[in-house]
């Protein structure tokens, strides 16, 4: 290949990301280009992509009929507990497994990666009595309960444990006189920050997005999270289109901001698993 | 400073005793190897006496102190790791610092403390570098580093040079012999590489399959091996090891009389004869010579004696050619006898020859 072919076959490339980029972003754009029409602009055909009178009646009246701040703040606070859990159950027990192998670690790992198997539905209901007998209905802790533990995180880190920290450099701590905790804390932790960054991420979202769970927990409306609260719009007998993309829009900032920051974490912690030196 | 002293020590790993009854004693400020091929149980050992291991009988001491219970912080040693073992995301004066810094010493001190050390081991520049922005040899020498920073009763190293080239590793055995010359910390040093332990020990202690084949200094190994696996282990290229027969109160071998047999001696019998010791001579034995290795200052013959493959080394650039027939001969004092069977060096009547 000449490099003026190269180059022509690299623009085409090119136009096909950004034209199926567009085509992934345009609902989304079209939700909140949608937040700002009125309603009969919203039912016109064919639609308009930039509102002919943007209008910020559906936000006021979101924000004014609804406790739209207070459910992203439930979402919020939720995920961020679920995340910090996650990164430290799953870091605490992927360290352990990979690096303290006595024979029943293996059984214990074995039904780790068994509840990986089971839909988190079949075991809901379950845990939604106990966690009713606990009296955590509608709490946050309640929320919780059901995402402390992701067994593919434990999972990931282990793999990443056993790839990229040699033994000799938790022995070399140990002869040097370093506690277990410290050498958790300030050796197997900062080596890890990669693969951890991309399972909070992953952590994050999982909570953020999660609907069936804080649906059945959450039985008042003051504490609905943001997916619960947004399907309420949808299941009276009328949909507002309007509000709802309001709605939506308000939720879409947080996530959009998380991505961005964490982004780099989330590519090179997914890409980088296994491959250190 | 202290001694230490393995008394007896075994290993099992399962139901598979991999160290049987080692004893070895290092006196304080002394430099032993522990030399064997792969697997012989040379880092187990090591191991233990880090306390990264659990020992199943016999004791070991550092100074007097019997420690095997003791957890490895509180041994007072110090261990460099043949992959170094740096923390990644600590520059060269954190994982210099690291052990003062558990022991909760003041910034100043522990600055003071790795900035003498570096000054020593030529780091000073890279201090403020992360392990992977350094060399291999600079890598091995913070690894070394950290072990000084410790001030350990004793040193533990695990083959430290193996994973450099050859030319740094001649030029890091002799740094690591000046500092051993001006620390005088005991230390204890594993290799595979019988020329590093013979260059560097006051002492080597020669293992196989977890047991001590011979403890002394490298001369004497060298001199008087008391089987023919040290006697193989030990000089470079190795001793030559034929099957001889006594008769008539001599060795002979390949048609020839090499030595007088010590008394009541009979039957087989192995004779080493050490590649340098032959020269060209008119004793009755031909070397057929297949194989010339001139390296400049010595000669490499190798050839078939007696129908055996036989090496010889040469002290000066002779005119050898591969066909050659080269008589070939030995000092009878320079002869080593071994039991046919065990293997364990015969005692000679060397006086008077
Ligand atoms: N954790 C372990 N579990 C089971 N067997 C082990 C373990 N560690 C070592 N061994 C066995 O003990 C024996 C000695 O191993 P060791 O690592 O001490 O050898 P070495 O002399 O250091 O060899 P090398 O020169 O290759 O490093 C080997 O046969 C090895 O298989
Ligand atoms: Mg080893």
């Amino acid at each position: 290949m000449t490099r003026n072919q190269r180059k022509a076959t690299d623009f085409m490339i090119d136009v096909g990301l950004v034209l199926f980029g567009l085509l992934m972003l345009a609902p989304l754009l079209m939700l909140v280009a949608n937040a700002f029409k009125s309603p009969a602009e919203m039912v016109a055909w064919p639609p308009t992509f930039i509102p002919a009178n943007p209008t910020l009646d559906n936000f006021r009246s979101v924000l004014g009929e609804t406790p739209l701040l207070l459910w992203i703040w439930n979402s919020l606070s939720f995920a961020i507990m679920s995340t910090i859990a996650i990164v430290l159950t799953s870091s605490i027990a992927g360290y352990v497994i990979a690096k303290f192998p006595f024979r029943s670690i293996n059984v214990v790992f074995a039904l780790f990666l068994a509840t990986a198997i089971v839909p988190f539905e079949v075991y809901m209901i379950p845990l939604y009595f106990q966690v009713k007998d606990l009296g955590m209905l509608n709490t946050n802790q309640g929320l919780l309960i059901g995402y402390l533990v992701m067994s593919f995180g434990i999972f990931l880190i282990r793999q990443n444990v056993l790839a990229s920290i040699p033994d000799e450099l938790i022995e070399a701590a140990r002869i040097d006189g370093a506690g277990e905790l410290w050498i958790y804390w300030h050796i197997v932790l900062p080596l890890l920050r990669g693969p951890l960054a991309a399972l909070a991420v992953l952590a994050f979202f999982q909570a953020w997005t999660s609907f069936a769970w804080p649906m059945i927990v959450a039985t008042r409306r003051a504490a609905y999270t943001i997916e619960v609260g947004l399907a309420l719009f949808s299941t009276g007998y009328t949909v507002d289109l309007g509000k709802l993309s309001a709605a939506s829009a308000c939720v879409l900032v947080p996530s959009v901001v998380a991505f961005v920051i964490l982004r780099r974490n989330f590519v090179q912690g997914v890409a980088s698993t296994g491959m250190k030196e | 400073m202290a001694s230490v002293e393995i008394r007896d020590l075994r290993k099992s790993f399962g139901p598979i005793e991999t160290i049987h009854g080692v004893t070895i004693d290092v006196p304080d400020g002394e430099f032993v190897a522990l030399v064997g091929p792969s697997g012989c149980g040379k880092s187990t050992i090591l191991r233990l006496l880090a306390g990264l291991e659990e020992v199943t009988a016999g004791t070991i001491s550092i100074g007097g102190r019997v420690i095997n219970e003791v957890e490895p912080k509180h041994r007072d040693i110090a261990m460099v790791f043949q992959n170094y073992a740096l923390y990644p995301h600590m520059t060269v004066a954190e994982n210099m610092g690291f052990s003062m810094r558990l022991l909760k010493k003041s910034k100043e001190e522990i600055r003071r403390e790795v900035g003498s050390a570096a000054e020593i081991l030529g780091l000073t520049p890279y201090l403020g570098r992360y392990p992977k922005q350094l060399s291999g040899g600079q890598r091995q020498r913070v690894a070394m580093g950290r072990a000084i920073v410790r001030q350990p009763q004793v040193f533990l190293f695990d083959e430290p040079l193996s994973n450099l080239d050859a030319q740094l590793r001649v030029q890091m055995r002799a740094e690591l012999k000046a500092i051993h010359n001006r620390l005088k910390v005991t230390t204890i040093y594993v290799t595979h590489d019988q020329v590093e332990a013979m260059t560097m020990a006051d002492r080597i202690v020669v293992m196989k399959d977890g047991y001590v084949m011979q403890a002394g200094a490298p001369l004497d190994l060298y001199d008087q091996p008391a089987n023919t696996f040290v006697a193989r282990f030990v000089g470079s290229p190795s001793m030559n090891i034929f099957a001889a027969d006594v008769s008539g109160g001599q060795v002979q071998f390949a048609g020839t009389d090499w030595c007088a047999a010590p008394a009541d001696l009979a039957g087989a019998v192995q004779m080493g004869i050490r590649p340098e010791h032959f020269t060209i001579g008119e004793g009755g034995a031909v070397l057929a010579v297949e194989n010339v290795d001139p390296t400049g200052s010595e000669t490499l013959v190798q050839g078939q004696l007696g129908g055996v493959p036989a090496t010889v080394l040469l002290r000066t650039r002779a005119a050898v050619r591969a066909g050659d027939l080269l008589p070939v001969a030995v000092r009878p004092e320079l002869i080593h006898l071994f039991d046919a069977e065990s293997g364990d060096t015969l005692p000679m009547n060397s006086e008077g020859l």
